[in-house]
């Protein structure tokens, strides 16, 4: 299967939840208690049953006030913070783009909660399992559209092919720059080029989301020094151990000294 | 138990001498015991190719159960030990593995070829010698980032996820250098012809005055005169 995106045109975005109640139809998760966060904003992050929420963020000018609003869920990254992180290989990256936890695997250690740069991931406690958006791939996979851009009213969430859905972004972003000058692509780099793509109305960080979105410094130690050094040093000890009693095996070391 | 005693009828004709006492003693194997379930209970999550092993505890989640109850006696046991009792002895021996003599760095020097089982030459050691030194410290640190880090895995959702990230590298890092050091400590300890003579010690308490005066000439000599004066 091809590289998919969506694309998350949040200049079309309405904020009418709809997308949220479709995630939780198809994806069987229960309605959860909300509260008010902001003024329409009643999700204040994911959970282990709810895998996208809309952000509204009250952005006022000149006596008016704008709804920035934006669909969250996983970004299903190019290059996954949490697939390095996992401890149990349960992380696993489709031919079409997206980011999926085996449940099998999973064993709930919370790796990829930490280390998602989005903290996207969440461990349900009772079962010790990790969940996060699946981007739907059960449909995606028998050729069907993800449920939340299946029910999408506005055309604010579209899904297709990389390639022709990107350029498409581009387009549309020229022409939403004409009013909005602020507005720029998010994801087209960040992470590695992410399967779900933003057409952002102003700049990242008035969305609460990171300007520079990287695997964690901490996280590129632990796997590709710490482990293989680890290693290496265990291994020597070991090495040094087995010589060791070779050497005083061949010297008669254990025959001369009895006390 | 009756391994003590045979070894203490046997050496009963050739003079001993008291190297720990048995609060040093319950400290070192509650450490050992605890570190070794540690490390066992968390090879599942250190690589998944170890995962099939942790039915041996009754699969990953009660390792990781297993894990968090040996932290605790890691932690509170061994801390308790240097309050309760008699512990002058933990305190001395943390004061003397954190001055590095001269005549350490010559015992670490020749260290290598002793280790397999040559004889290098240095000056007269204390109850601890170099190579000891460094084992202890190696421990003492490893203990107390392993603890710091395994705290804030623990307890993850009360610290910013910018800390909880570090501590992956910083507890994996501890436990790496404590095994690689418990594996030279082991041979020493078992394996080394030479400086198995120490084992009793960890187990009855007293080393041969042979033993004690070849390798520890410094601490011997002090005892010695100590014991005269009295």
């Amino acid at each position: 299967m091809t590289r998919k995106m969506i694309l998350v045109d949040t200049s079309k975005c309405t904020g009418c939840k709809a997308c949220t109640v479709a995630c939780k139809e198809w994806n069987e998760l229960p309605a959860e208690k909300t509260q008010l966060v902001t003024s329409y904003q009643t999700q204040k992050d994911f959970s282990p049953k709810t895998w996208t929420y809309v952000t509204f963020i009250e952005k006022y000018k000149d006596q008016t006030m704008n709804f920035l609003m934006r669909k969250a869920q996983c970004f299903h990254c190019g290059d996954p913070a949490c697939l390095k992180a996992c401890s149990s290989k349960a992380i696993r990256q489709t031919e079409s783009g997206f980011v999926v936890i085996d449940h099998k695997k999973c064993i709930g250690c919370g790796y990829c909660t930490e280390n998602c740069p989005f903290g996207v991931p969440k461990v349900d406690q009772t079962l010790q399992k990790s969940f996060k958006c699946t981007g739907c791939i059960d449909r995606v996979e028998n050729n069907l559209k993800p449920a939340c851009v299946q029910t999408c009213q506005t055309g604010a969430l579209m899904f297709g092919d990389y390639s022709d859905l990107l350029g498409q972004a581009k387009n549309r972003l020229s022409e939403v720059q004409k009013t909005h000058p602020q507005a720029q692509l998010y994801g087209e780099k960040e992470m590695g080029g992410t399967t779900y793509v933003y057409l952002l109305m102003d700049r990242p960080e008035v969305y609460g989301l990171p300007v520079n979105p990287t695997i964690p410094l901490s996280l590129t130690l632990w796997k590709d020094v710490v482990r293989p050094v680890g290693g290496i040093a265990v291994g020597g000890a070991a090495a040094a151990v087995v010589i060791g009693v070779f050497a005083n095996i061949v010297k008669g070391s254990y025959r001369s000294k009895d006390d | 138990m009756g391994i003590n005693t045979q070894t203490k009828k046997k050496e009963s004709q050739s003079p001993k001498i008291l190297r720990f006492t048995k609060g040093e003693r319950i400290s070192h194997w509650v450490h050992a015991l605890a570190f070794f379930l540690l490390l066992f209970t968390g090879l599942g999550i250190l690589n998944p190719s170890f995962q099939p092993i942790m039915n041996v505890f009754g699969g990953i989640q009660i390792a990781r159960l297993i894990h968090r109850g040996a932290a605790i006696v890691f932690v509170v046991i061994v801390g308790l030990m240097f309050v309760v009792g008699n512990p002058s002895h933990h305190w001395e021996w943390l004061k003397s593995v954190f001055k590095f003599t001269k005549s350490d760095w010559q015992h670490v020097r020749a260290f290598p070829k002793e280790f397999f089982g040559g004889h290098g030459d240095y000056p007269p050691q204390d109850k601890y010698n170099g190579g000891e030194k460094i084992n202890s410290l190696i421990t003492i640190f490893g203990s107390f980032f392993i603890t710091l880090s395994g705290v804030v895995m623990w307890m993850a959702p009360w610290f910013p996820a910018g800390l909880v990230r570090w501590a992956y590298p910083v507890h994996d890092l501890s436990m790496f250098m404590m095994v690689a050091a418990s594996l030279g400590h082991i041979y020493l300890g078992v394996l080394h012809p030479d400086s198995r003579a120490a084992l009793p010690g960890m187990f009855s308490g007293y080393v041969s005055a042979k033993f004690a005066r070849a390798h520890h000439a410094l601490w011997y000599e002090r005892v010695q005169n100590q014991q005269q004066k009295l």
